[in-house]
């Protein structure tokens, strides 16, 4: 049994990586064995700084040969060095699992002697985890960039899900921070990988006649992901939103997360300071907007800029075009009530379904709980509109409406008027081009479980 | 305006009996709970199981949303105190209108019946994740839980596929119910203190877990207003990490 010591330098060097999602996969309980995964993912547990427990996140050794200067691990950091041997690592896994602490396993380790040794190890143990100890439960495989394409195919067939950390949106700041890696070491396995799950959905598709099931298939059922630092070197938000972008639609990545950089190291290379986490998670409104909204990240930031910080990015969008609205919630299609501030995807169901039985009032709207401190200035009900007229005045307001705490639901007569009746000619509809196939395909990837799950915050 | 309170008898098996009784009794009021506030002028009607006005309700609600009889299960099973009525609000609402009425959001009936069947489904999906199994010396799993309504029983068809072949119990300690899984089939059974002898392992684990817990934590992001949004203190008597974070006596927290 592993002791104590060894699990906290095990899961310190593992705990920064971000990915925790326990979804994506509808792997069964074979006969004979232990677990299975539930598409939407369980949360276990939180800690105190509101991140979920779902998997059990741990290397399976810290001794690198690597020099990321990022990285507390790196080879010449003076560090307490520790592994586990994979039998050990099973049966924590299961006694685990047994008792409901987890849902699986996320497992990650430092490059020890090489990186095909390493990967090699790492194929050993969720092996030998699914094959001997016969767990079904969800196994999160972290890649290790330059190993060899046979390893990693044969480790992704045991996976639910496998990832290969970008960790920096340049080829040059990989370059001065991360020596080791290149783009291709990080971008080749994405390809291989992607390229192996849709070989075996086809191979499906041959014999069944069928499409596979989401979350189904023997190949990474819950796909790849990948994570970014933020702040640790130049890139605009422009720039990672695009390059996020490009890996949801080439390597049909499932997420991609976004890390704030914190100091944990020192070295002249790397800013002192951390991030801050407003910029981090105004990249996952952005990144949330093109994954369940529609957008494209033109529409979000121009490629050398950086996301507001005073208001979220669909506020920002809608400023930009005002002219689209207000729109008549009424009528709107559910794309075109997913673009107003502060409606979500939530919401937009709500109304579609609601306004089915009867006409929607404003006050129909916030007993319904739709959030209208932003949305006001951009909807009419009924062809009343309750907002502020005016960019300048609606642009103050979101701001605000963003920093208050605990903001108050609008009052109906909050301001001098009860609504104003607009005439029909200034409800202008906005009109949507609704591009491709391809691209309606890539806004409702999401499923109603994935959709929940994204909305309790525990993808 | 006096009510006619239409007592269930607790258990809900009599509840579209009384559906069926008061569905056209402008002053009807379902209520399963012991200690309602009657007013001066309130009747009280017992209502009794019948099996028959039970099918002919459910065989017409059917016809209408072949949800519904799961909606208005899950409503009930809800411990708030206006849930029967609720679901009686439901059913007519469904009635009136021909189809399924679920979206009819600017309704008040149906917005509180969907609040209801909601707190249900997330209670019973955030237990799915919070329980905590202990594993006793003849190698039984068991979990305790307090949940606000009844779920467990909800729980049995996560846990029997997840831990096929294990035997388990998972104890409503609040209710007095546990449901019991033998490895091969499930019972619930009235049950009100349990004794537990947990195996020698059991504390190495539970340890582990709790350093795990400790380490995995970021201590310069604490955040624990998201921590107690996404899961709540009540669920924490349970859990046998340190989820407050404070130091407890006797520990030498490091």
């Amino acid at each position: 049994m592993i002791d104590e010591a060894r699990l906290k330098i095990l899961v310190d060097g593992a705990k920064y990586d971000v990915s925790c999602s326990s979804s994506g996969s509808r792997r069964k309980n074979k006969e004979g064995g232990v677990g299975n995964a539930a598409f939407g993912g369980i949360c276990h547990s939180f800690t105190q700084d509101g991140r979920c427990i779902s998997l059990l996140k741990m290397l399976l050794s810290n001794d690198c040969v690597f020099d990321c200067k990022y990285c507390p691990n790196r080879r010449g950091a003076d560090v307490p060095r520790a592994s586990i041997m994979p039998e050990e690592l099973c049966e924590l896994v299961m006694e685990f699992y047994r008792r409901n602490y987890i849902e699986g396993l996320f497992l990650s380790s430092a490059v020890r002697v090489s990186p095909d040794y390493t990967m090699e190890l790492l194929l050993r143990t969720v092996k030998l985890l699914r094959e001997v100890y016969r767990f079904n439960g969800y196994i999160h495989l972290k890649g290790i960039p330059h190993a060899d394409p046979l390893l990693t195919q044969a480790a992704a067939s045991y996976a639910d899900r496998m990832s290969y950390n970008v960790e920096l949106p340049s080829e040059q700041s990989l370059k001065l921070l991360a020596p080791q890696k290149t783009k291709e070491s990080v971008l080749l396995p994405m390809r291989q990988l992607e390229e192996g799950r849709r070989e075996a959905a086809a191979l499906v598709k041959l014999r069944t006649g069928k499409t596979e099931r989401k979350g189904t298939g023997k190949f990474l059922p819950a796909g790849q992901t990948t994570q970014m630092i933020v702040g640790a070197s130049p890139e605009s938000d422009g720039k990672i939103l695009r390059l996020s972008e490009a890996l949801y639609r080439r390597f049909s990545l499932k997420r991609v997360y976004f890390s704030s950089y914190i100091p944990v190291v020192k070295d002249p290379l790397l800013p002192q300071t951390s991030a801050g986490l407003l910029r981090e998670h105004r990249l996952y409104q952005a990144d949330w907007l093109m994954r369940f909204y529609g957008f494209d990240s033109g529409e979000i930031i121009p490629e050398g800029e950086n996301l507001a910080m005073e208001y979220d990015p669909k506020s920002a969008w809608a400023l930009r075009n005002m002219h689209l609205f207000p729109l008549e919630v009424n009528r709107a299609s559910v794309e075109e009530l997913l673009r107003v501030p502060g409606i979500g995807a939530k919401g937009a169901y709500k109304i579609v379904a609601a306004r089915k039985f009867s006409t929607l009032t404003f006050e129909d709207l916030q007993k319904m709980r739709i959030v209208l401190k932003r949305a006001r200035h951009f909807i009419t009900c009924g062809g009343k509109f309750f907002g502020l007229e005016g960019e300048e005045r609606v642009k103050a307001a979101l701001s605000s409406a963003e920093f208050s705490e605990n903001a108050r639901q609008v009052s109906l007569f909050e301001g001098d008027k009860a609504g104003l009746l607009l005439p029909p000619s200034q409800t202008p509809k906005l009109e949507l081009q609704v591009k491709s196939q391809k691209v309606q395909k890539f806004l409702l990837s999401s499923t109603p479980e994935i959709a929940r799950s994204a909305l309790d915050g525990q993808l | 305006m006096n009510r006619n309170i239409y007592c269930l008898d607790g258990e809900r098996q009599s509840f579209f009996a009384a559906v069926f009784d008061a569905y056209n009794d402008q002053n009807a009021y379902l209520s399963s709970s012991a200690n309602l506030q009657a007013e001066l002028g309130d009747i009280c009607i017992r209502v009794e199981e019948n099996e028959e006005k039970t099918a002919r309700v459910l065989k017409k609600l059917k016809t209408i949303d072949a949800d519904a009889p799961f909606d208005i299960a899950t409503i009930l099973r809800n411990s708030a105190e206006d849930a029967p009525q609720t679901a009686l609000e439901y059913i007519r609402e469904t009635v009136k209108t021909g189809r399924s009425v679920k979206g009819k959001l600017s309704s008040p009936w149906v917005r509180r019946a969907m609040d209801l069947r909601g707190q249900v489904l997330s209670e019973s999906h955030r237990l799915k994740g919070f329980l905590r199994f202990q594993e006793t010396l003849n190698g039984v799993l068991y979990a305790a839980c307090s949940p606000d309504h009844l779920v467990i029983d909800l729980l049995l068809p996560h846990f029997t596929v997840r831990l096929k072949g294990l035997a388990f119990v998972i104890h409503d300690v609040k209710r007095g119910l546990a449901a019991m899984y033998d490895g091969k089939s499930c019972v619930l059974v009235r049950a009100q203190n349990a004794e537990l002898i947990v195996s020698d392992r059991e504390s190495a684990f539970s340890s582990l877990w709790k350093k795990y817990y400790d380490t995995v934590n970021i201590g310069s992001r604490k955040n624990t207003r998201q921590q107690k949004n996404y899961m709540p203190v009540r669920y924490w008597k349970f859990l046998n990490e340190n989820a407050s974070g404070e130091k407890i006596d006797g520990e030498n927290g490091e």
